[in-house]
């Protein structure tokens, strides 16, 4: 063996050992349930029947014919908007406020990353008690300054539930767009504004023509990830309400759990969450083909 | 009255509705945690109080699971953080130091699975970890978070080994040492603060974790905090008072990593998603 042929079979040896055992947990507990997963819809696989068998395209048929499939996608539809338009105007405002610069920025910048890193279950709990219909200190509020006049059932009513889901996601997820919308406010270049101001803009042309043009592509990246993030939101929403009352708030993936763990029809499931998948994939590749927020999302990530 | 005056009262006006959005709901659960429980069946309660107490803590503590579930959290955590470390580092400087021809892939690899959704890996994990009986074990849970945050860690990794120059090792090979003490006693030094991150990562997705650890998790012994929490609400002996108790205390490593670090965090998040 040559030494050069010595030296390229050491290198390989060597990337070898390194990257085995990072390859090793994701090819055991990533890609090869990922690739069970995609073919699990095409068999009758129940909990009680450990035996897959192959019944082609039955399971999607059957989900394709549940009524409850189709009104699972519309509440997320409702629920991703809704999310993630609020999450948009929490960025912006809190984004804004933070560029602003101000004494106590500090305290407040570490008040809005706070929600974002804090338990999904903590969430959850703090706002079932918040807006407690009994017990809950905003009824109480709202009930002693008379906007009210019978308490609000906020996560209990069929009205409501969805609306209270989204302002406890808002609540959590907002700060990711405020930081990214900050920080790229922190870096369009001043001497936009001096020009802007010289040629006679006021504080809301300057918004319109500098500032918006330039957060362009921040919020068209936000809404791509947030949107893929809000559509396969799953725990925050369980905790909450379990997809209740009355399915009110039950969106897809609280669809797809039913399926898999209380009717335990692991291939109804998962061709349910097969689904939700291309409809996520299709929707990223048309968003793509639109907006072409590319460039910013290898600098945001 | 001047428009100065009035614009700098309506941005104040804003940032206190805004705070007040933000902060209350954290106050509003400390502050009901340390609600004595005699005043907490009394409403309506007082936005602020002065007659503070320990009694929904020490209850919590002596009366029900919270120290299991705190044991099962802790194990499971330290489990994820130490093999996402050991891996991350590993994968990371391998992907930095070769070049191979799927490297552009493992990145694009990364976005696709960001779309993957959460609950259709859960599914093929569940009935995977349940045929080799590793369901309702630690390294069945612990090898489920580690994979999880370990794209991201792994991206981590290879953005710091990007940093530490090859020089460095050359110089150590060069002097006798074998790549494997190069790795070790070179890089490794620098690449430190790249750790770092991926510890707290990991941390905080294992120590966060609610959908996979209330799948794979079904004996209550074995749950862990966020699973063992959300049961709370359901159990008639325990009241908001603990549940409060039990939120607030959760979540003091979230205020440990947000307080020290915080202006890591600030750059780390945008790569964090």
């Amino acid at each position: 063996m040559s030494i050069e042929a010595q030296n390229r079979w050491d290198k390989l040896r060597w990337v070898g050992a390194t990257i085995t055992p990072a390859l090793l947990m994701l090819t055991l507990m990533a890609y090869l349930p990922i690739i069970y997963a995609l073919t699990l819809g095409f068999y009758h696989r129940t909990a009680f029947n450990p035996d897959a068998v192959w019944t082609g395209l039955d399971n999607f048929i059957w989900i394709v014919n549940d009524p409850g499939l189709w009104h699972a996608l519309n509440r997320s539809l409702v629920f991703t908007v809704g999310s993630v338009s609020a999450q948009l105007a929490f960025g912006l405002f809190f984004g804004l406020l933070l560029h602003q610069g101000m004494r106590g920025l500090n305290v407040m910048r570490t008040l809005v990353i706070l929600p974002y890193l804090l338990p999904v279950v903590v969430v959850g709990l703090v706002f079932r008690w918040i807006l407690n219909p009994e017990f809950g200190i905003v009824n109480q509020v709202l009930m002693d300054i008379g906007l009210i006049d019978l308490p609000i059932n906020f996560f209990g009513g069929l009205d409501t539930a969805m609306l209270s889901v989204i302002v406890a996601t808002v609540w959590q997820y907002g700060s990711f767009a405020a930081l990214l919308i900050f920080a790229r406010l922190q870096s369009i270049n001043p001497k936009l504004y001096e020009a802007a101001r010289t040629s006679g803009a006021g504080a809301w042309r300057c918004f319109m023509d500098v500032t918006l043009p330039n957060l362009r592509t921040t919020l068209l990246v936000i809404v791509l990830l947030r949107g893929i993030w809000m559509f396969n939101k799953f725990d925050l929403i369980w905790i909450i309400t379990a997809g209740g009352p009355l399915e009110a708030t039950e969106t897809l993936p609280i669809y797809a759990y039913k399926l898999a763990f209380q009717d335990f029809d692991f291939g109804r499931a998962a061709a349910a969450c097969t689904a939700m998948f291309l409809v996520l994939v299709i929707g990223s590749i048309l968003y793509f083909r639109f907006f072409n927020p590319t460039r910013e999302v290898e600098v945001g990530r | 009255m001047n428009l100065a005056f009035v614009q700098r009262w309506i941005r104040f006006l804003a940032i206190a509705v805004g705070m007040t959005f933000v902060a209350f709901p954290l106050y509003w659960m400390l502050l009901t945690a340390l609600t004595p429980r005699e005043q907490l069946f009394r409403p309506p309660f007082q936005l602020l109080r002065f007659d503070l107490s320990l009694e929904n803590i020490i209850e919590l503590l002596s009366a029900t699971e919270f120290l299991v579930y705190l044991m099962n959290s802790m194990i499971v955590a330290a489990g994820a953080v130490v093999l996402n470390v050991i891996a991350a580092t590993f994968a990371g400087y391998a992907l930095s130091r070769y070049e191979f021809r799927l490297k552009h892939t493992v990145a694009q690899g990364t976005l696709l699975s960001y779309m993957f959704p959460p609950i259709l890996l859960a599914i093929p994990l569940y009935i995977l970890l349940s045929d080799l009986g590793l369901r309702n074990s630690y390294i069945g849970l612990i090898l489920a978070h580690a994979s999880i945050s370990l794209p991201l860690n792994i991206w981590i990794m290879w953005q710091y080994f990007q940093i530490v120059p090859v020089s460095l090792e050359e110089a150590a090979w060069v002097s006798g040492a074998s790549k494997l003490r190069g790795l070790l006693q070179v890089c490794l030094p620098s690449a430190l603060p790249g750790m770092m991150s991926v510890a707290i990562f990991a941390f905080a997705l294992s120590w966060n974790d609610f959908a996979f650890a209330f799948i794979l998790q079904t004996d209550t012994s074995m749950y862990t905090l966020p699973v063992g929490l959300a049961t709370f609400v359901e159990r008639t002996a325990i009241h908001w008072g603990m549940i409060m108790s039990s939120s607030a205390l959760i979540s003091i490593p979230t205020f440990a990593m947000v307080f020290l670090l915080q202006r890591y965090l600030i750059s780390g998040l945008g790569i964090a998603r």
